[in-house]
């Protein structure tokens, strides 16, 4: 029989142990990417790509759609509460601010994690459950550097050029209602989008996704390798990748908002 | 691994020596590629061979097929029981041409 | 570069050398103070049903798991002291084929045999497919390199591992259950193919299964694991004429009766 605080003491222990695995996962990648060409064991270039077509590339036409809705409704938000104070024009840096510095970055990382939080996780871990992780392992071959570190390196290249995307979408959405509502051109809107906007509020938004595609990236890693228990531990890992990632990125953002905007 | 080309009865002679594995294999390649570019006919002779692995047999399958494409001839000779067990794992001992020396191969008629 | 043999600093007779090895699963203890030695050249069976701990003295000598006491030296070399150098070159010289073959999904037969030179080494891109294709070969799989695995059927799923396992002429050649899901004549051939390469390429070989004819055919000699003890080691006549009980009974196929310790027995069931 074991009592709460037993329970709630071995959770925090694996907890804390999973995070060690996640940090390890991160300065292991890193360790490859920089040393593995002077050990005649690289991180395959070819591997890279393959991670930012299947991470990045493909996952565009989502964070378009997304952001673009995202803006269209800060923009009917917007507009509707200030009209109360008569401050309508206010609305393009209400919209210019929140999705350089917030939502553009967040929504390309929430699609991210939900496509491909999961399929990674799944991929390793149907990997682990087949021994292939074993097979590389004893041929010498570093898991860590053969699948991790090419997702790793793609996630921190892809996650800024999705949010720059994001970031156009959302506020060519804001932009079109506000044109259509206020009749004001959307050329002289995004000027005016321009005029406010100053490099350390896309900065913010970028530094943002350095951060959320490192964590997307680990997280699933770690699930996938922490797979066992058949096809139902699989779609349990893959599950709880997507869940905690996307958990971890709002506390992450969070944390982030709150020191840069202090 | 260490290699010799010699010329003799209008044969290039490639006597390889010593182990021939992963690391060395190229240099083997590299000479009995080359000896064929030169168009001579040639044969690889392997009495000084300890040992040799799959991609010094590798290298010995390209030969040959390039000699077949420039209808050069190519051979084997000299093979020792440790290569020839490698040559008949991958049933490659009815693929090559195997004489015992370059006597014999000039005895042989066909 | 310098051959794995600078690993084998210390110069031993045995290709494989297992002492007093311990290792534990949670709080059980899964292999009790193993001891074993196996010669170059020679074909190791570890024979065991399942719960003997025999998967698990495989993951050891892989180097996949970390002895909780004893040792593991391959060649000579210490595995779970080795640096991550050592180890590397290591495992150039093994070469291992898993229960269900363990084929990458993402790659044709033939990608999954030139993986390893791919990897390790700087072959001609020709040489390498000769290489590998030379491995179907002598595996039987001559024709099938453009398939996935998912395409394969059992048998040949573990050819084409053996295939990938053999590409770097290992000197040492490990098998995880090799007939497990096989209908007796595939895995007669599989058997007689384990004995060729032996014959041919001087490799050390180690089998662990649980199948008793496969066993009795290829080892030159067995080891019989029993909830993590080595009842016997021995040639195959030394273990047919065997006295032990226990080891006649797993022989025999019958289903031993396990010591009951009635306290013992009452905690597990209530703890």
């Amino acid at each position: 029989m074991r009592t709460f605080i037993e329970r709630t003491g071995e959770r925090t222990l694996g907890a804390i142990e999973e995070l060690g695995y996640a940090f390890s996962l991160c300065i292991e990648s890193l360790y490859w990417l920089l040393a593995g060409p002077f050990l005649q064991q690289p991180v395959r270039l070819s591997a890279v790509v393959a991670e930012m077509m299947k991470i990045g590339v493909l996952a565009v036409p989502v964070v378009l759609l997304l952001a673009f809705a995202n803006g269209a409704m800060m923009a009917i938000q917007g507009l509707a509460t200030l009209r109360e104070f008569g401050a309508e024009s206010q609305v393009v840096a209400g919209i210019a601010y929140s999705v350089t510095r917030e939502f553009g970055v967040l929504i390309a990382a929430i699609v991210v994690a939900g496509r491909s939080g999961s399929a990674i996780a799944a991929r390793i871990g149907s990997m682990q459950m087949s021994q292939e992780v074993d097979a590389l392992r004893v041929m010498g071959v570093e898991p860590v550097r053969h699948l991790v570190a090419p997702i790793l390196l793609a996630m921190l290249i892809m996650m800024p050029v999705l949010t720059m995307f994001a970031n156009a979408a959302a506020i060519i959405g804001g932009g079109i209602y506000t044109s259509m509502t206020l009749s004001m051109p959307l050329a002289v809107f995004i000027e005016q989008c321009f005029d406010v906007l100053d490099w350390s509020d896309l900065a913010q938004g970028l530094y943002k996704a350095l951060v959320f595609g490192t964590l997307i990236a680990l997280i699933a890693c770690a699930n996938g390798f922490s797979v066992s228990g058949g096809a139902e531990g699989l779609g349990r890992f893959t599950t709880r990748s997507v869940v905690l990632s996307i958990a971890a990125i709002v506390v992450a953002d969070m944390i982030f908002t709150y020191f840069l905007n202090r | 691994m260490s290699y010799q080309v010699d010329e003799k009865d209008g044969y290039a002679v490639v006597r390889l020596t010593g182990e021939v594995d992963l690391n060395r294999s190229p240099d083997a390649r590299r000479v009995i590629l080359d000896c064929l570019q030169k168009k001579m006919p040639l044969l690889v002779d392997l009495s000084g061979v300890d040992y040799i692995d799959s991609s010094g047999v590798a290298s010995l399958v390209e030969g040959y097929q390039l000699s077949r494409s420039r209808q050069l001839d190519f051979g084997l000779i000299g093979v020792s029981d440790a290569a020839m067990n490698v040559l008949r794992l991958a049933r490659l001992d009815k693929v090559f041409p195997i004489y015992a020396s370059l006597e014999a191969r000039l005895k042989d008629t066909r | 570069m310098p051959q794995a043999a600078t690993v084998t600093a210390s110069a031993t007779p045995y290709a494989i050398e297992v002492e007093d090895l311990v290792s534990y699963y949670d709080s059980r203890r899964i292999l009790d103070e193993v001891s074993l030695r196996v010669r170059p050249g020679e074909i190791m069976v570890v024979m065991g049903g399942s719960g003997s701990g025999k998967s698990t003295l495989l993951r050891h000598l892989l180097g996949l798991n970390r002895p909780a006491a004893g040792r593991v030296s391959l060649f000579g070399a210490d595995i779970s002291q080795a640096s991550a150098r050592e180890l590397y070159q290591l495992r150039r010289r093994m070469g291992v084929s898993f229960q269900n073959g363990a084929l990458f999904n993402s790659m044709t037969v033939e990608e999954n045999v030139a993986f390893p030179l791919r990897e390790h080494t700087r072959l001609d891109e020709r040489t390498i497919r000769i290489m590998a294709r030379m491995k179907l070969e002598v595996v039987n799989l001559a024709g099938f390199e453009r398939l996935m695995p998912a395409q394969l059927s059992g048998g040949m799923i573990k050819r084409a591992a053996l295939a990938r396992a053999l590409v770097m002429d290992p000197s040492l050649l490990f098998f995880d259950e090799p007939s497990a899901g096989l209908d007796p004549v595939v895995s007669a051939d599989l058997d007689e193919l384990i004995l060729r390469l032996r014959d041919a390429l001087r490799v050390t070989i180690l089998v662990v299964t649980h199948e008793l004819d496969s066993a009795f055919r290829i080892a030159d000699r067995i080891t019989v694991l029993d909830q993590g003890r080595i009842l016997i080691t021995g040639t195959v006549e030394e273990v047919r004429n065997s006295p032990s009980e226990r080891v006649q009974n797993l022989l025999n196929r019958r289903s031993e009766e396990i010591d009951v310790d009635p306290e013992e027995y009452l905690r597990r069931l209530t703890d």
